[in-house]
């Protein structure tokens, strides 16, 4: 596959569990996966075990935290790996969501973080629901 | 002929061998981290930040 064929500009926005489901298709690296939204629950998982999901998310944000706290200045954190010999997690922030996933030893980490970010580029914002425009009572209006 | 191309397969042991048993590889383990305002950091093990990184990576691969 060329980077092309990867690119999010070339895609329609999607929801959470779409773009998470698209992500795992694409990328055979990764195990598991979940994305948080801004206030850190999770939006969507690979695993149908909600546990699993949460623990995967919790990880995510104390990873990121951890990561906030080494550089002096406290700034946001956009991407941490951690590579191990039993594998690797992975977590990315982009437009005030995050996504983290596991993968096996030694993967292709530009590779993986590429297609984190982007699955998270592709999910749409949530619609707000329109203001209704109060329509005024004949009591009202007289 | 002949001779060149064992000299040429000799060569080719002698760098397989020194990579194997005397090379010093990458570190198998690291991490990093970028930032917001384009900095970055790479740890390995032993400088400061890399276990606890490491530890909470163990725990959510071992779940």
């Amino acid at each position: 596959m060329t980077p092309r064929d990867r690119s999010p500009a070339s895609v329609a926005r999607v929801d959470a569990k779409q773009a998470l489901a698209e992500l795992v298709e694409l990328s055979s690296q990764i195990r598991a996966a979940v994305v948080l939204g801004g206030d850190g629950a999770v939006l969507a998982s690979t695993s149908d075990d909600a546990g699993a999901a949460e623990d995967l998310g919790r990880s995510a944000l104390e990873l990121t935290e951890a990561a906030r706290e080494l550089h002096a200045g406290g700034d946001n954190v956009t991407r941490v790996e951690v590579e191990l010999e039993e594998g690797a997690l992975f977590v990315v922030r982009s437009g005030g969501r995050t996504a983290a996933a596991t993968t096996g030893p030694q993967p292709t980490s530009g590779l993986v973080v590429y297609d984190l970010r982007t699955c998270l580029d592709r999910i749409e914002d949530e619609v707000k629901p329109k203001r209704r425009r109060r329509v005024a009572t004949p009591k009202e209006s007289e | 002929m002949k001779g060149l191309l064992r000299l040429a397969l000799l060569v080719a042991l002698a760098i397989w061998a020194w990579r194997r048993f005397l090379g010093r590889g990458e570190p198998s383990e690291r991490a990093s981290v970028s930032y917001a305002d384009g900095s970055a950091l790479v740890l390995e093990p032993g400088s400061p930040g890399f276990e606890r990184l490491a530890a909470i990576g163990r725990s959510a691969l071992g779940r």
